[in-house]
Order: structure tokens, then sequence, then C-alpha cells
């Protein structure tokens, strides 16, 4: 209630009424008596359902205080408010009073003002004859004086060229030609042809001033801006500046092309010289430059452009080195050369933003010399491929053309990306400013640059192959031997996934391309080994077949060259027992040489069928596996789809009951051969059981050689090899 | 068989190489197969796929004198195939009708509708003009080209001309121009040879060595596919031999066979002694004007032309057959006399 009785006094009672409304109908509390929406009836309903009689009745003495100090509460407020009323009514009152004497008093002031007025009129005009007086005699003496200047004007602008006072010559003379071009003709000819004549002095002797070096370049440029003041034709000046700058520039060209001709052909001490001498000739070209900007203030673009030049010229001269060979340290010193020049004008002429121009023809230069220089790597190991090659073919005899073939491909290879990544460093350690800029810009071209010449490289080895060379192997050697040549030479700053990739994809590509033609040939053999004589007709077996030797030979002179090539495997040994294969092997090994010896009495149908059983028993034979880059991987790998071809060629044939022995002595000599050089053991033996078994179907009478005789055909071979292979 | 086969299987008795789609039987996906046994009794066997494409059910068993090395159904007449047959020494080939079934299905005798004799030499394969009715028939052995004319109604076959290819040329098959039925292709030890029917001469050549199979493209003329022993898939333009359009892999042993799908272009089907079979699709055959483009290209741009392998065989797969009724069915014949046919409807291209 009390604050109810405040807000009425008070302007603001906002707060008091936004608040209750939402809380009584919500939540009926006793606390809603002091808000505006007080409903005493629920008031009361509230009360006497919450309290006891207790409580109701110390309520009801807490209220009738409460009621009566409201009472005086609100007495009180009344007493204040009329109080205030009646000093207000007070203060009205004698307000009134006051006001009643002021308009006498205004019209006095009035009239004191205009006699005032009256007054200083009059003093006016007694004294406006003698102040025109005046004025007139003021004039003549300002007209005389001026005559007076006028005909002391030639006399002391001798003056002041003598004391050499030029600027203040000048500023006499452009004072004084306004009244020579308005009189000059009638009164004052003499005094006007005398003032000239001392000007054009006075301008020749400002021209030489300009031209003179010795002079200060600030005095130079004062001469240049009083010239300007005497309506000279300062622009002719200053294109005769200009060529003079230019044709400094030509010498300086001229000079730089010699000392980069003296830097690439000798040897450090006349390159110092000429250096020094050069940078000399910079720091002048630099301070004429300066001189000729202060002296004619808005020609900043023509001598940007003129310093452009001058670097872009620079660089040009850089590109012709670049085109001929030339080695990353002189290519940095040219750089490095240009980057001082280019600092000594850029504190000259900031506008010209040189740094970035130059910044952009290093882009260029660097970008030309990277691809220049793998342009070059890449001819040179193409050389010494070819080079090998040929000698290889011409081939006095050697032993292992391969190898020397391999070992310039390689020893190219490797030479030359280690020669070009150590060019590439130098570039990259630089600590010049020009290049540290560029370092990154760098780096991306040259991996790029690296990409595409193993990508070119691929490319050409690719043709090599495609010629049917047999030495695919020997890029593939030397590409592996690349690749970790690059690894080493740009350790951090290289990512080299992608083109290990690309490098790991091309290897294996010239692997298989390799066992291709490997295998092809020897399939080529076995064709004509199977199609030539007329199985049917088979004499009995002798010997050992010549095929087998030469298929022998075949391998051997691949193990050789793969040896020469690919390492071998790590995990050599515990492969041949871990393998998946050789325990089928081992299982099904016995169960076939049963199978075989019994299938001499039994008839082929049966045979059939229980090779169907066998299969049924046995995991299928995994031939074609996956090819790793080593020795063993390959040969097996080749001999594997050698015997497979044969186990093909022979299921083509028909054979007589010699035909069938003849194929079986074969098979059992290589088994006992083929063991030293394949590495897959079982599925090697499998095949080889393949094809005897494949014989057999395909024969008219299979009956096989009996063991010993077999075995003393195969004795009988043995030396023979032996014999032979030393003597290979 | 098992392991995570789809295909429907069927087994022969003895080993086969070779299977043949009836592509004149045009009410069921039906494939002729005949088996290669060299001292038994062999069969033919004509297979029909059941109406829900869920079973290979024998039509007829048909006895067959020789061991047959090549097999080929008449394209309009469903009753009518050649063989090519040999025993021991003896070869020959000829062409055969199926007899009327009157419910019994115990080995009836095949009726001998015309013999191809002549042959001096083996004989490697019998062709028909795929297409369509044509009264020709091309056989060719190891040095020679017969073209017969031949009668079904009555049953007689007569040479029409023959050419020799030349001692050096060991013939090994061929492929009828479907598109043209006076072109034909052989195949040989060193090169692929184009033959016009009408002067019987060579007209030109691929000089390609190790083609083992060739296949014109049904859909694409002037489009042959090839198969070399190691050197995988070649697909050629006939208007321009010097380099193949495009190349696939192939497999990694001999690849033995290809053939086109008859409808759905692109689509190649491949069998290796690898005992595998390949689905490609070669995107490049879709485009052919930018054939170059797709040569220039770098590798890695094209898509992977292998859709699928099939490799749950135990032999090596040697017959290949698309069912022409339902294109995009195969049959395929392992060495070891099971055929499996196989629906390539998951890995058709969408279109």
């Amino acid at each position: 209630m009390r604050d109810l009785l405040s807000s009425f006094y008070s302007p603001d009672h906002s707060p008091s009424t936004a608040l209750p409304l939402p809380n009584t109908s919500r939540f009926a509390t006793l606390d809603t008596i002091n808000t505006t929406s007080f409903d005493a009836d629920q008031y009361m309903n509230l009360l006497v359902q919450k309290s006891n009689l207790e409580g109701l009745l110390q309520k009801h003495v807490e209220m009738a205080a409460e009621i009566k100090n409201l009472d005086t509460d609100l007495q009180m407020l009344v007493y204040e408010n009329y109080n205030k009323f009646i000093s207000a009514t007070d203060t009205i009152k004698r307000m009134k009073n006051n006001i009643v004497g002021m308009e006498t008093n205004m019209e006095q002031l009035l009239e004191k003002i205009t006699s005032v007025q009256s007054r200083s009129d009059g003093v006016n005009t007694s004294l406006f004859e003698r102040r025109e007086h005046i004025e007139k005699l003021h004039r003549t003496r300002d007209l005389l004086r001026k005559v007076q200047f006028i005909y002391d004007l030639p006399t002391r602008l001798e003056k002041c060229t003598k004391s050499k006072a030029y600027a203040e010559a000048v500023k006499l003379y452009t004072g004084a030609t306004p009244i020579f071009k308005a009189y000059g003709d009638s009164s004052f000819q003499d005094c006007k042809r005398a003032s000239e004549e001392a000007v054009t002095m006075i301008i020749k002797k400002l021209q030489g001033k300009v031209f003179s070096d010795s002079e200060s370049i600030q005095s130079r440029a004062e001469a240049v801006m009083l010239l300007k003041q005497l309506e000279f034709p300062v622009e002719n000046l200053k294109v005769k500046l200009f060529e003079k700058l230019e044709q400094f520039l030509v010498d300086l060209n001229l000079e730089s092309k010699e000392l980069t001709r003296a830097s690439s052909n000798q040897e450090s001490v006349p390159h110092s010289a000429s250096a020094i001498a050069h940078e000399a000739s910079i720091r002048e070209f630099a301070k004429a430059v300066r001189a000729y900007k202060i002296i004619f203030l808005d020609s900043e673009p023509q001598l940007s452009k003129l310093a452009q030049d001058l670097v872009k010229k620079d660089f040009e001269a850089t590109h012709l080195q670049i085109m001929k060979q030339v080695h990353s340290g002189d290519l940095l010193a040219m750089l490095r050369l240009i980057w001082t020049d280019v600092l000594l004008m850029d504190e000259v002429l900031p506008e010209a933003s040189l740094p970035d121009c130059a910044l952009q023809c290093a882009h260029v230069a660097v970008r030309d010399y990277i691809s220049s220089a793998f342009g070059r790597l890449l001819k040179y190991i193409s050389d010494s491929l070819m080079n090998a090659q040929f000698t290889s073919k011409d081939g006095i005899e050697e032993e292992y053309p391969l190898q020397t073939a391999l070992d310039a491909g390689k020893k190219a290879v490797t030479q030359g990306s280690v020669d070009a990544l150590l060019d590439f460093r130098q570039l990259l350690d630089q600590e010049t400013e020009l290049l540290f800029r560029l370092r990154d810009l760098t780096i991306d071209w040259l991996e790029e640059g690296f990409r595409d010449f193993f990508r070119k490289l691929d490319g050409y080895f690719l043709l090599l192959c495609g010629k049917g060379n047999t030495t695919s192997e020997d890029e593939l050697a030397s590409f592996s031997s690349g690749g970790g040549v690059r690894d080493y030479g740009h350790g951090p700053v290289f990512v080299p996934a992608e083109i290990c990739r690309i490098f790991r994809s091309s290897g294996e590509t010239f692997l298989h391309l390799y066992i291709k033609m490997r295998t092809q040939k020897i399939s080529v053999l076995l064709k004509k080994r199977f199609t030539a004589p007329n199985w049917v007709k088979h004499k009995e077996p002798r010997e050992v077949h010549m095929f087998v030797d030469m298929l022998l030979q075949e391998f051997k002179e691949i193990g050789s060259e793969v040896k020469q090539t690919l390492p071998q495997s790590l995990h050599h040994k515990h492969r041949r027992t871990n393998s998946n294969g050789s325990t089928a092997s081992s299982r099904s090994s016995p169960l076939r040489d049963d199978r075989l010896s019994r299938s001499n009495i039994q008839k082929a149908r049966s045979q059939l069928l229980e090779s169907h059983l066998a299969k049924l028993f046995k995991q299928k034979m995994e031939i074609f596996t996956k090819l790793e880059h080593t020795q063993e991987s390959v040969i097996t790998t080749i001999v594997k789809l050698s015997l497979k071809s044969l186990h093909e060629l022979v299921r083509l044939q028909t054979f007589n009951r010699s035909g069938f022995q003849q194929i079986q002595l074969d098979i059992h000599f290589l088994k006992a051969t083929i063991k030293d050089i394949a590495e897959d053991e079982a599925a090697v033996d499998f095949l080889l059981d393949e094809v005897i078994v494949s014989t057999a179907e395909r024969c008219l009478d299979p009956i096989p050689l009996e063991p010993p005789v077999l075995d003393r055909l195969v004795q009988a071979k043995l030396p023979k090899t032996s014999e032979q292979s030393p003597a290979s | 068989m098992q392991g995570g086969s789809t295909g429907i299987g069927y087994g022969l008795k003895y080993q086969a190489r070779c299977i043949s789609d009836v592509k004149a039987d045009t009410d069921h996906t039906s494939f002729l197969t005949g088996t290669l046994s060299l001292k038994e009794e062999n069969e033919v066997h004509l297979l029909r796929l059941s109406s829900g494409g869920t079973e290979l059910i024998c039509e007829g068993l048909f006895s067959h004198p020789n061991e047959i090395w090549d097999l080929a159904s008449c394209p309009f007449d469903q009753r009518i195939f050649s063989t090519v047959f040999s025993s021991g020494e003896t070869y020959g080939a000829a062409v055969w009708q199926i007899p009327e079934l009157y419910g019994q299905l115990s080995s009836p005798q095949l009726e001998s509708v015309a013999s191809l004799d002549g042959h001096t030499c083996k004989i490697r394969c019998v062709l028909w003009w795929p297409t369509g009715r044509h009264d020709k028939l091309v056989s060719v052995d190891e040095q020679n080209l017969f073209l017969w004319s031949l009668d079904t109604s009555k049953k007689t076959a007569q040479v029409q001309a023959q050419e020799s290819a030349g001692m050096l040329h060991y013939l090994t098959g061929g492929a009828w121009d479907p598109h043209d039925s006076n072109s034909i292709s052989l195949t040989c030890d060193s090169s692929v040879q184009l033959w016009d029917l009408r002067t019987m001469k060579k007209i030109n050549s691929i000089e390609h060595a190790h083609v083992r199979n060739v296949d014109y493209d049904m859909k694409k003329r002037y489009t042959l596919v090839t198969a070399e022993d190691e050197s995988g898939i070649h697909i050629w333009d006939l208007r321009n031999l010097k380099f193949p359009v495009a190349d696939l892999p192939g497999h990694p042993h001999w690849t033995w066979t290809v053939k086109c799908n008859p409808v759905y272009e692109g689509l190649i089907l491949s069998a290796g002694t690898d005992s595998a079979v390949n689905l490609w699709l070669a995107s490049s055959l879709g485009r052919n004007d930018s054939a170059s483009d797709s040569l220039a290209a770098p590798p890695t741009r094209r898509i992977e032309p292998l859709l699928n392998s099939y490799n749950d065989y135990e032999d090596s797969v040697y017959g290949l057959a698309w069912s022409s009724r339902e294109p995009w069915v195969f049959a395929s014949l392992s060495y070891d006399g099971r055929v499996v046919v196989e629906s390539i409807k998951p890995h058709l291209p969408r279109k």
C-alpha cells in the first residue's frame, strides 16, 4: 500500500503494474495484497482457508496496525502538498508587481540612440573631401614606384645574375611581365629589351646548371622550377635528359652482358672486378635516376618503364645463358647480381615495383632453368642408354651385355639425377630474398619437373621395350635406384608418394612386359616342338628331346638377366616351407604318382574320374600368383607360365605310346632340373604332373616307360647338360 | 559347384572344348556342346535353359563318332549343326541334323546332312554366316579355305571354291563378318587375314602375332576383336589396321577365346587357360569416332574395363557362347566337361 501511494507521485509506476497480473491468476497467494489487482474476496477466502483461528486473529491485529499506519502516512502527504501550493501562489503575486515600471525606461533609451546617429553623420560629411584627396595622392605614388621598378629592372636583373640569385631574378621578371605585355611596345621599349636580354642570360645559365651533374640535385631541381616559371619549354629538357639515361642504360646492358659472359667463361678474379665495376655503374645509374625523378616530378611512369626494361634485359641475358648449359651456381650469381641491382633501384624508384617485376622475371628464369635442366638430364640418360645398347649390340662377346647396358643406364639416371638435385638444392638453399620468395614456387616446379621427367623417362623406356629389346629390366632397376636418389635428395620438401606410385606401376608394367616377351618366345619354341612332328607316328624315345635343352637354356638366360637387375627375395628360404601350395603338393604328389602307376593298367575313363576325384581333394592350385620384384618371383612366374603353355599344347595333340613316353621322359628330366631354377616347387610339380596326365589322356595307348629306363635315360642326359653349362 | 557360384552347372561325361548357341531356336535358350574323348564314345548334348532360368535340361543326347574339336550351330535351322572331328590321324568335318525326337532320350544317331570331305590337313573350324539364311559354308583347315554351297533339303554340300593360304601360314581359325557375307577373317601364326569370298583372295591382314581367336562385333560394323596368347585382347577397326583401337589385359596365361555380345555394344567375354571367364566393357567401342582420342588419352583416365571375372572353374575354359535369345546369358565350357550358364544382368551397364 505504501508503494502504491508513492507510485502516485512518481512518474513511472510500470514495474508495480506489470508484475502482478499473471501472478494473481495463477498462484493465489497472500502476497497479492500489495498489487493493483488485489481482489479482496479472493484474498479473504485464501486467508480463511490457509490459516487457523489464531493465525487469523494475529493477522487481524497486524492488518489493523498496518491500516492505521497507512492512514497517518496519507495525512502527512496531503499536508506536505498543501504547503507547496501556498508558496507557489506567493511567488506569482511578486512577479506581477515587478513588471510595472519597465515601459517608460525603454522609451528614454530610444531617444538617446537617435541623437547619437545624427551626430555621427555630420562628422562623416565634413571629413569626406580630404579623404578623397589623400587617396588620389597615394595612388599616384604607387604608379610612380612601379615605373621606377621597371626602369630599374634590367640593372637589378644583372645584379642578381652576378650574385647568382636566379630565383630573385626570376621573381622580379615574372612580376614585371604583365606590364611589359601591356605597355612593352610603347613606353618601356628599352627597358623591356634590356630585361629580356638579362633573362635569356639567366635561362642559359639555368640550363647549364640543369645539365651539369656536378651541381647538387636540389639546385638543379630549383633551376628546372625557375625555367618552368620563365615559360621555357621544359619538356625538351626532360626528353634530352631521359635520352641520356637511356644511353646510360644501354651502356650498362652491354657491360652486364660482358659481365655474365665473363662469369660463365672465366674464373673468379676478373669476375669480381667486373662485378664491382658493374655495381658502381648501377649505383651511378640509380643516382641519375633519383636526380631525374626529383627534377621532373611527374616522371615516374617513364622511369619505371625504363627500370623494368633494365631488369627484363638482364633476365634476357640470363635466359640466353640458361639456354646454353649453365650451372646453378652461375645462375645464382646472375640472379644475385640482378637482385642487388633491383634493390638499389628500388630504393630510388619504389613506384616501379621493381621487385615484383624482377620476381616475375625470376619465375620465368627459374622455370626455364628447371625445364632445361630436366631436358638435358633426359637427353643425357637416353644418350647413355642408347650408347650402352649399341656397344652391347655391336658386341664383342661380352659376358654380360645386359649388365653393361644396365650399369650405364643406372649410372646415367643416378648420376644425372644426383647432379640435378645438387643443383636444385643449391638453388633452394640460397638465402637471397628473391629466391627465398620464389622458394615455394620453385619447389612446386621442381616437383612438377620431376614428375614430368619421370613420366617422360617412363614413356621413353616403354618405347625401348616396344622395340622388342630384352633390356626392359635394366630400366626397372635404374628406375628404382632413381627413386632412391630422389627420396634422398628431397627429403622433407618433396612429397614423393605420387611419383613413387607412378614409378611402381611402370615398374610393374615393365616386369609384365618382360615376362610377356619371354613367355611369348618360349611359347613359340614349344609350339614349334608340338606342331612339327606327327605325334601319332612318333618313334620310341631314345633320349631327352632337344627342346628341353632349349627351354632350360632360355630359363638360364632369363635367370642371368634377372639376376643382374632384380634383388633377391629376402625371405627366400622360409617361403618354400610356408607356402600354401606346397602343403597341397605334399598331399597331392604321392597320390598322383600312385595314380599314374596304376593308370598303366586301368582304363582311361576311370582315370578321368580319378583325376576329378583328386581335384576334389586337392585345393585349387594357384598358378598365377602375384608377381613380386624379386629374381625368384620373376623366374618362377615365367617357368610356371611356360609349363602351363606346355600343358595346353599337349592337350591339342594326339599321341601314340612312344609320343607319350617321349613326353614322359622330357618331363621327368625337366622335373629334376627345373627345381633348381624355379621357386614354387609345389606349383611347378603340379604343372609337370598335369602335363603327363594330359598327355596320358591324349594318348591312344598310354603305357609309361618303366622307371629304371626313365632314370637311365635321364642319367645319360644329365652329364651332358652339366658339361654344356660350364662351356656356355 | 562349391563357393559362391551364381551359374547353373551341367556336367558332361567327358572332356570338352566347344559349345555353341542354338541361334535358330527362338523359343528356348539352348546350347549345343560336344565332347572330346579320345577313347570313349563321344556325345553331342543339346541343353536347354529352363523357362525359369534356374536349370539346364538335357534335351537330347546323341552319339558322335569321333572326338569333337569344333561345333557350330546353324543360324537358321535349329536342328542342323556342324562339327569338326578327328580321331588319331583321321579328321573330318560334317553337317548333321538332329533327328526328330519322339520322346526317347536314348542316344539316337545323328542324321548326316553332308560330309565336308576334301580337306588334306587338319581341319580347324566350320563357319556359318552368323546373321541369317545363307547357302554357303566355310571350312578352314591348316592351310586352306573352302567355300561350300550347302543345300540342306537335298543334303548335299559341294565345294564352290578353294584357296590355299600359303604353306607358311598355319591357319588356326576364323570368323565370318556378320555385316558382310563376303568377308571373313582367318587367324594364322603371324597375322589375322581378311579374305573376300567372292574373289577368294586375301585383301588385307593385321600383322599381329599369336592371335588365337577372333570375333566380329555384331552391333558395330568394322570392329574386330582378337584374343592373343600372351598379350590379351585387342580391338581393331577394320578401316585402320595399323594400330588397335583399344586393348584389354586379357588373361594371365593364354586368352583362348573372345565373344562379343550380340546385343550390348562393347560387352566382350573372354575365356582363358587360367580357368576364368572375364567380362569386359570396352568403353572406347561406344564412341568410335573419338577412337584416336581414347588412344592418346592417358590410361588412368579410362574406366576399369573389367566388369567381372568368373573364376569358379576347375580347368581351362575353351568354350564360350552368348545366347542370342537372351543376350545377358552366356554359357561357358571348361575342359573338364562342365557347362556353366551365367547371367550378366548384375553387371550390365546402366543405360
